[in-house]
């Protein structure tokens, strides 16, 4: 399970296991990503997968195993971790700009840094127009983009990403997928993506973890050495998404 | 960090966006038609407004009632003459100024209380536990029912209204203020965690301005509660207030004086909860809807 050779490993995931009482969920997950790599982790519906999640992000305690980023214990305190939900989390009471900035206020970045970056990501992810509205007065996808500008925006350690265009028409869909791919080429983010939607995995991620059924365990890796932007009729992108799919079956 | 900055640079001043769809606001505009004008809102309320002045006037000179009703146009110059003339020794200013007064006094009193107190319930589990059970008690009681013990209480001057007041206006104020909580998406408070939030960053950031709305809400509420109970504690017992002038008009059969009276307190009422309103839009501007842009 270990990533591509030649970048550092930034997030080391040791022995992760999670029980609520007797019901095991999550059953000694270990995995490794490599510094600005793009995971994607698929599994079948009902495998723990917000659970996995809540652990990574250290919303809920494990009960054994731990995760690491650079050799240290994972601690939102220290580390900056973001996280996409699938919900839509911005706040309606702060401007576009304001919801952008908002984890950085968290982090307390200098005002002056925080101004600068928020007009980077507000031009990056074409917000720059509706700076100023609220999140009520803009679409969906625009939401999304708010949320997912926020998340890179604090310059995350580990970006956790909850299948947030799980909700979005198709179209806006590969819209946002896209962008998500040029906004990680252009930040350098380590992320983590999760999603039930294995042609979206194989769209965006260089490598895709296989999930199992309950109680959970990293079933299988596959690689997804292909260039980009990718071609979703590519014969080579088809024949992994097939592959995918017969590993992730359990009928 | 250093990475990110090179990255952003790399993709040069031309081509500083990666999105694929930018939104830019609009507004649209259309010519003045006849049907506009006869479709229009405001055109309308002047429609029904007049014509139910109309129909109050022509069942009114009709007679039906006799003595029970009388014409808009009698109500108006009645209340105009009370502008300068007194009724037990005051203005209709005096009577409005009255029952505003108790209004405000027993409104402010409640929802200072009240809403800290909704808000630790619902934010504070323990504080919850301790208060829920006596707030359970009394939430299903009417105001009105303490009229009487508040007069055995505090006999009729001021304090009995306001005490009725604050008995109205305290329970949808704490319920709105608790329920505004409760209500919230926890992903919100997530978002604060993951980012390394501390627990007042949750609260200041998320629970407080959440609950705004349902807090003014349950200023509106109790906003008319308390005229029900300031009419309710007047029409007992008082002196002054807008109640005063209904019961004055009751005792010597004058309908002007009744029907003007209970057209003053909907108007008192309608600035009142106007003000709180606005007081809302002031500090909730994100409340604001997409056709004011």
């Amino acid at each position: 399970m270990n990533p591509a050779a030649s970048a550092p490993v930034k997030i080391d995931v040791r022995g992760l296991t999670k029980r609520f009482g007797d019901l095991l969920v999550l059953d000694n997950i270990s995995f490794q990503v490599a510094r600005g790599e793009f995971l994607a982790i698929v599994g079948p519906t009902g495998c723990g997968k917000t659970t996995f999640l809540n652990c990574l992000s250290k919303l809920i305690p494990t009960s054994e195993g731990d995760i690491f980023i650079d050799g240290r214990v994972a601690d939102p305190r220290v580390h900056n971790i973001s996280f996409v939900f699938q919900e839509p989390t911005c706040l309606p009471w702060r401007t576009v700009r304001e919801n952008v900035a908002y984890g950085m206020e968290l982090k307390r970045f200098p005002a002056e840094k925080i101004r600068e970056r928020v007009d980077t990501m507000l031009g990056l992810v074409g917000l720059s127009e509706t700076q100023h509205l609220y999140p009520n007065q803009v679409s969906a996808s625009m939401v999304q983009r708010i949320t997912v500008a926020r998340a890179f925006a604090v310059d995350p350690d580990l970006l956790l990403m909850d299948e947030p265009y799980g909700q979005l028409d198709v179209k806006l869909r590969y819209y946002l997928e896209d962008e998500l791919v040029k906004l990680w080429q252009t930040l350098k983010a380590t992320v983590i993506f999760v999603t039930h939607n294995i042609e979206e995995a194989v769209y965006v991620a260089e490598r895709i973890l296989v999930l199992s059924n309950k109680p959970t365990r990293i079933k299988a890796e596959v690689k997804v050495d292909l260039p980009r932007p990718r071609n979703l009729i590519d014969p080579a992108f088809v024949a992994i998404r097939k592959e995918v799919t017969e590993l992730i079956r359990w009928w | 960090m250093v990475e990110m900055e090179e990255g952003i640079q790399r993709l040069g001043r031309q081509d500083r966006s990666i999105a694929n769809e930018v939104q830019k606001s609009v507004r649209e505009r259309r010519p003045l038609t006849l049907r506009r004008v006869i479709t229009n809102e405001y055109f309308l309320h002047v429609v029904s407004s007049a014509a139910f002045l109309y129909l109050w006037h022509e069942v009114a000179a009709s007679g039906v009632f006799k003595g029970g009703l009388c014409t808009p146009w009698e109500v108006v110059v009645r209340f105009r003459g009370l502008l300068t003339d007194t009724l037990a020794g005051l203005t209709l200013w005096g009577h409005i100024g009255a029952s505003a007064q108790r209004i405000a006094i027993g409104f402010v009193l409640a929802s200072v209380v009240a809403i800290p107190l909704g808000l630790f319930m619902a934010l504070n589990p323990y504080v919850n536990a301790v208060v829920k059970p006596v707030f359970d008690i009394f939430k299903p009681m009417p105001p009105i029912a303490w009229v009487s013990i508040a007069i055995l209480w505090f006999g009729v001057g001021e304090e009995s209204k306001i005490f009725i007041i604050i008995i109205g206006t305290f329970v949808p104020c704490l319920l709105n203020a608790y329920n505004g909580i409760r209500l919230i998406e926890p992903e919100l408070y997530d978002v604060i965690k993951v980012l390394g939030g501390k627990r007042w960053n949750e609260i200041l950031q998320v629970s407080f301005p959440a609950s705004f709305p349902a807090i003014f809400a349950g200023l509106q509420i109790s906003l008319s509660l308390a005229w029900t109970c300031v009419l309710a504690a007047e029409l007992v017992a008082s002196r002054s207030g807008l109640g005063f002038i209904i019961v004055q008009g009751m005792k010597f059969t004058d309908a002007a004086l009744v029907i003007g009276g209970m057209v003053m307190i909907a108007l008192v009422a309608w600035v009142s909860s106007l003000l709180i309103a606005g007081l809302e839009k002031l500090l909730c501007p994100w409340r604001r809807d997409i056709r004011d842009l």
